[in-house]
């Protein structure tokens, strides 16, 4: 298989990761509003993602700069920069105190960030056909495989 | 109601037109708010003579609802083409041309409702017709022989001015502002009805037509500036000249500056009536001073004065101590909300302390179960009607037609009342009760439980807290609250922590002591919380012998957060209250705090809040913790040295509870004050394991809440412990955006273990009336509300922002309400230089500028310490609305003379006379207490006479003040000092007033005490108040 395909659908996988993470943070929050989740819970169950969503797109916006992938790279920084900030002044987690006061910021902030990991899954996915797609149509590297 | 002079509504205005100004002079261009309707009205409404009060009246109320209901024509009773508010005809036998029908116009149809609420169906749209003869009785306002009163009044045509607008017509306006629909229009009118019995009118009635000379307000005042608007026509010619004003308007005088001790403002009674206060603001030809004497601005020298007429309009209501609303009309759209500027919202203090023979009816439905609306949980209140021969209750909230439980039907009378209603406290007051079945227990009730943690570094020894504290504890043993249950425990901690095992079967206690800091673990599953009746010996031992155990502790650190985290692991199986009483900053283990100190640098960048945060998250999760299992904390803070009581305070605000703040503390100095206040919340009733909801008609939603405590949902307020001396801020959003309405309802619902065992639901619910008028919202508005939630607004944004921005949005928003204030009357009025207000918020100004110069927002890095910055806010962030008030505007009064008259010849009540906060006001040859309801401080003059001070000082007097502790000595005039004081403190347990002494000159402390509390004097670049008048008065034309 061509490196270029496997490095395709490891983002592809991390991007749907990332999607995940703060689909669930969002869940979390909707639950919370509709009482269906106490504070308590939903701000450890959100918590608990956290940084796991930061480490993973840390990692991922690394991986773009890594193997040059300029453009991958320039859509993930951003994103990365923020959590970087936020992490840097402590404001990462939810404040479990102030959760109900803060919840419409939190919850915008997770649409932009769903938006956000929704294009890079798209262009993830765009750049994936693409890749198989060479790697279909250049049958020999098939035959060569085998 | 005591002192006229300041009771706001409507008493100055009391609309009297005199014939010489006849409406006609009005032109009518000049209605600009109003439809057709009042013109076209008036002839109608003169015509109508009308003999009998009593008749005349019930058209009357009638109409007052027709016109509310609008199209909803739930009242198709008589005067049925009223429905249609534009059509101006008025009915003959509708306006009564007399003072005297006038007066009962107002008499509102609301008590009637209120007594009969089956007949009416508030806001339902039930046909039933109100038997007119009903209302009579509950109107002792109808009695009222008819005087007459000179000139049929052209305002009478209220009806008609009514719909809406305000102040239709310049200065035609009465006060009281029938603008509006039913619940609204009755209500402004009742108040005048209260205010002005009529015999005092008939008399300034008399007085006015000479025009003779009233004796001004302000003797003092030289008529050659703009004087007070409560003086004579001869003045408001002079004013004419300066303000060329329409002819209506030439002599109309603003009467409305009240000033204490002020005349009732006679003078007004002849001119035209505004509709607002104003002020003088412009300078004479030729003078630099502003025209405007600072002595004549209003001044909240009675304090405060709650909205009084609305509680008379709406007997049902609870009463205003458990629940204010910032203003009593709430405003029907959306677009009314915007332009109202200020916080709409209410302050809830829902145990507050009621006075003997008013406390809160209990009700037991043991075997119905509580009544409750099925959809929106509303409890049983005196508002829900009745139907279907009583099977049937319709809920007031949200108008949901639900069954009556078997064991609670009861018959309806012809009325449509139950029978039973005397019987039934929930359906006649407007604060129940209810003693909440199983269901609304999670767990059996928790016993109260006090958990003390106790701090035995070096410095809490040296200060004497331990003592204090352990003599106070002991002592209270017998009063705390939910004997023979109550539960007790004790840790102690400075670099270790040291737990008590007090098994009633030991004589002495043990102590326990555990240094392993990172792991922490309890050493004994039980007995370190104990039944206080079963183990009371050894606590008393225990007790006794603290102070002694600990008395050659050098020990100087503080493991402050390990020996949280072991009294939570104490705790946690039942909840409680756990006080903390610490020394020295957190220094060892999880939660240590650095001294971060207070750098000026920081002050005035955009870190400086993060100052007033806390340091380590270990607290935010900490108090979330405690919350979540029942624990409320209050923090007794001593150290003279930075404490950080801005993480400390955490725990307390997350809890439900308060931080009381002792900066420097020696037992000698402030031992009473904290043995006093100690004992008070040992003592106090409180209500454990609490959840608090607030409930809201539909289209409307509470969204922001302000206070100690932790929100649990989107409208549950969790509070572990809570009692008499907190209150909660809450802000309103109007959903829709229309409200069709005519009544918002309001229901707080406490949820809670009272200390005897039992479960209990506390039920405050209020009616306010919808209005259309934006005019209406400014008057019905309460001051004391909105500065309360101001200032929590303000405290919560110094958190978050520069102390600077924090004042700054106070002002803006004084200035946008005032703006919009008086862009409703800048067209028809020719305001020229006059600050104008609504009389409800005629202290707004003085209030806001004082809040900008209370502890938490002063100045900046020099003007308050730090801790005692986060300490004034967090207390503020929990302090009832009067209490507020107190510290916003505190008494000044001057006792110097009193304790010189001859024994008992003075009535206490007379001294008590409260002086402007001014440094003026401070006479050398004086002594003075100024009270903010902290503290009192006792200036003595430099030349007060030396008797006074050897009498009260002893041997002290001529030592230095600071060292002097103030204590009865045996003569007259000691003891009649400390009389004073006693009466002042027993007028408000919930702090204890400690005395400090300062004598004039002895700086800096008698600037720190005193001289930068006189709010209304420019302090180290602040404005005082006629600067900030100005100031503001300016900002609020800039754009206008």
């Amino acid at each position: 298989m061509s490196l270029d395909l496997i490095f395709w659908i490891v983002c592809f996988v991390m991007g749907l990761g990332l999607v995940a993470f703060t689909f669930y943070q969002m869940l979390c929050l909707l639950d919370l509003e509709a009482d269906f989740l106490n504070i308590y819970e939903a701000a450890s169950q959100i918590n608990s993602v956290v940084l796991p969503e930061f480490i993973l797109q840390g990692v991922l916006c690394a991986i773009f700069l890594l193997t040059w992938h300029w453009f991958m790279f320039l859509v993930a920084a951003p994103v990365a920069l923020y959590h970087v900030m936020l992490y840097v002044n402590g404001k990462h987690l939810v404040d479990v105190t102030e959760i109900f006061r803060n919840l419409n910021q939190y919850k915008k902030l997770r649409y932009y960030k769903l938006g956000a990991y929704m294009f890079l899954l798209i262009v993830v996915l765009t750049r994936l056909t693409l890749s198989a797609f060479h790697y279909v149509r250049n049958g020999d590297d098939l035959v060569h495989l085998f | 109601m005591k002192a006229m002079g300041t009771e706001n509504p409507g008493h100055p205005n009391f609309p009297v037109r005199p014939s010489a100004t006849p409406f006609a002079s009005a032109p009518p261009p000049v209605t600009p708010f109003s439809s057709s309707g009042p013109v076209a009205s008036e002839g109608n409404s003169f015509r109508a003579a009308l003999p009998a009060a009593p008749q005349g009246m019930t058209p009357y109320s009638s109409f007052g609802s027709a016109v509310g209901q609008d199209a909803s024509g739930y009242r198709p009773s008589p005067p049925a083409r009223f429905n249609d508010p534009s059509v101006s005809s008025v009915p003959t036998s509708f306006v009564p041309p007399t003072g005297a029908s006038f007066q009962q116009f107002p008499t509102p149809q609301f008590p009637s409702t209120a007594q009969a609420p089956p007949a009416r169906g508030p806001p339902v749209g039930q046909p039933p017709l109100q038997p007119p003869a009903s209302q009579v009785p509950f109107r002792p306002q109808s009695s009222i022989p008819p005087v007459s009163m000179g000139s049929p009044p052209p305002s009478v045509n209220f009806p008609t001015g009514v719909y809406q607008s305000d102040s239709s017509f310049p200065g035609a306006r009465p006060n009281f502002p029938p603008s509006f629909p039913s619940a609204g229009s009755s209500y402004p009118a009742a108040r005048a009805t209260l205010q002005q019995p009529m015999p005092g009118y008939a008399t300034n009635q008399a007085a006015v037509p000479q025009a003779s000379p009233v004796p001004s307000a302000f003797p003092t005042q030289p008529g050659s500036y703009m004087p007070l608007p409560t003086s004579l026509s001869p003045f408001s010619a002079q004013q004419g000249s300066y303000f060329p004003a329409p002819p209506a308007a030439a002599l109309q005088s603003r009467d409305q500056m009240q000033h204490p001790g002020s005349i009732p403002p006679v003078g007004g009674i002849q001119s035209l009536m505004e509709d607002f206060s104003s002020l003088f603001l412009t300078s004479m030809p030729g003078s630099i001073e502003p025209g405007l004497d600072s002595m004549v601005l209003p001044r909240p020298l009675d304090g405060d004065v709650e909205p009084k007429s609305f509680v008379e309009t709406f007997p049902l209501n609870c009463n205003p101590r458990y629940l204010r609303l910032t203003t009593t009309a709430i405003p029907n759209s959306q677009s009314l909300v915007s332009r109202w500027h200020l916080p709409l919202g209410a302050v809830v203090c829902p145990l507050a302390e009621a006075p003997e023979g008013e406390e809160v009816p209990v009700v037991n439905f043991a075997s119905s179960g509580i009544v409750r609306c099925k959809r929106c949980r509303t409890y049983v209140n005196p508002y829900v009607t009745f139907t279907d021969a009583g099977r049937k209750w319709r809920c007031n909230l949200c108008s949901l037609l639900n069954d009556v439980p078997g064991d609670y039907y009861a018959h309806l009378d012809a009325a449509g009342q139950r029978i039973d209603l005397d019987e039934r406290p929930e359906l006649t007051k407007g604060s129940v009760e209810f003693v909440a079945p199983t269901e609304y227990m999670v767990r059996p009730p928790m016993p109260p439980l006090y958990f003390f943690l106790i701090d035995v570094s070096v410095s809490a020894v040296r200060s004497g807290m331990i003592e204090v504290v352990a003599q106070t504890i002991k002592s209270c043993l017998d009063q705390l609250p939910g004997f023979p249950r109550t539960q007790i425990g004790f840790i102690t901690y400075d670099s270790t922590i040291h737990f008590y095992n007090m098994k009633s079967s030991l004589t002495q206690p043990q102590m326990m002591v555990v240094s392993d800091l990172d792991d922490i673990f309890v050493p004994l599953p039980d007995d370190l919380l104990v039944n206080l009746s079963e183990s009371r010996t050894v606590v008393e031992t225990f007790l006794d012998s603290l102070p002694s155990m600990f008395q050659d502790n050098l020990n100087i650190e503080s493991a402050f957060g390990p020996s949280l985290k072991a009294a939570f692991m104490v705790m946690n199986q039942l909840g409680g209250k756990l006080l903390i009483f610490q020394n020295t900053l957190p220094s060892l283990g999880v939660g240590r705090l650095r001294l971060r100190g207070d750098d000026f640098r920081l002050y005035g960048t955009d870190k400086e809040h993060a100052l007033r945060l806390p340091e380590d998250p270990f607290y935010k999760q900490m108090a979330a913790d405690l919350t979540k299992y029942q624990i409320g904390v209050n923090i007794y803070a001593f150290s003279d040295k930075y404490t950080d009581i801005a993480s400390l305070g955490t725990l307390a605000k997350y809890t439900g509870g308060q931080v009381y703040y002792y900066p420097s503390f020696q037992s000698a100095v402030h031992g009473e004050k904290l043995r006093h206040e100690l004992a008070r919340d040992l003592t106090r009733e409180t209500a454990w394991e609490a959840v608090m909801r607030i409930r809201c008609g539909k289209g409307v939603r509470f969204t922001s809440y302000h206070g100690n405590f932790m929100l649990r949902s989107t409208d549950l307020l969790a509070l572990p412990a809570v009692d008499c001396d907190k209150a909660y801020a809450v802000q309103l959003t109007l959903e829709e955006t229309l409200l069709t309405t005519q009544t918002v309802y309001f229901q707080v619902a406490l949820l809670y273990t009272a200390s005897c065992g039992e479960r209990r639901i506390r039920v405050h619910t209020l009616a306010a009336p919808v209005v259309s008028d934006l005019g209406e919202m400014y008057r019905q508005a309460d001051t004391g509300a909105i500065v309360s939630l101001f200032s929590r607004l303000a405290i919560e944004k110094t958190l978050a922002h520069k102390l600077e921005d924090a004042r700054n949005s106070v002002q803006q928003r004084i200035v946008k309400a005032l703006r919009e204030y008086r862009n409703l009357y800048a067209v028809q009025h020719r305001l020229g230089a006059r600050m104008i207000y609504p009389d409800s918020l005629k202290f707004l100004p003085l209030y806001g500028l004082s809040l900008c110069k209370s502890i938490p927002l002063r100045g900046g890095y020099a003007d308050a310490q730090l801790d005692e910055r986060c300490a004034a806010g967090f207390t503020m962030m929990a302090l009832p609305v009067k209490k507020l008030l107190k510290l916003l505007y505190p008494s000044l009064i001057r006792v110097d003379e009193y304790l010189l008259k001859p024994s008992s010849q003075v009535d206490f009540e007379n001294i008590m006379k409260r002086l402007t906060l001014i440094g003026e006001s401070l006479d050398s040859r004086g002594l003075y207490i100024y009270d903010d309801g902290f503290r009192f401080i006792l200036w003595f003059g430099r030349m007060l006479s030396p008797d006074i001070s050897r009498n009260l000082l002893g041997t002290d007097f001529a030592a230095e003040l600071s060292k002097v502790i103030l204590s009865e000595h045996d003569n007259e005039m000691s003891r009649r000092l400390m009389g004073i004081l006693k009466k002042l403190r027993e007028s408000d347990p919930s702090y204890y007033l400690l005395p400090c002494l300062v004598r004039q000159g002895e700086q800096p402390r008698e600037g720190l005490l005193l001289l930068a509390n006189l709010v209304e004097d420019p302090i180290g670049g602040t404005n005082g108040y006629l600067d900030w008048i100005l100031q503001i008065h300016r900002q609020v034309q800039q754009i206008a």
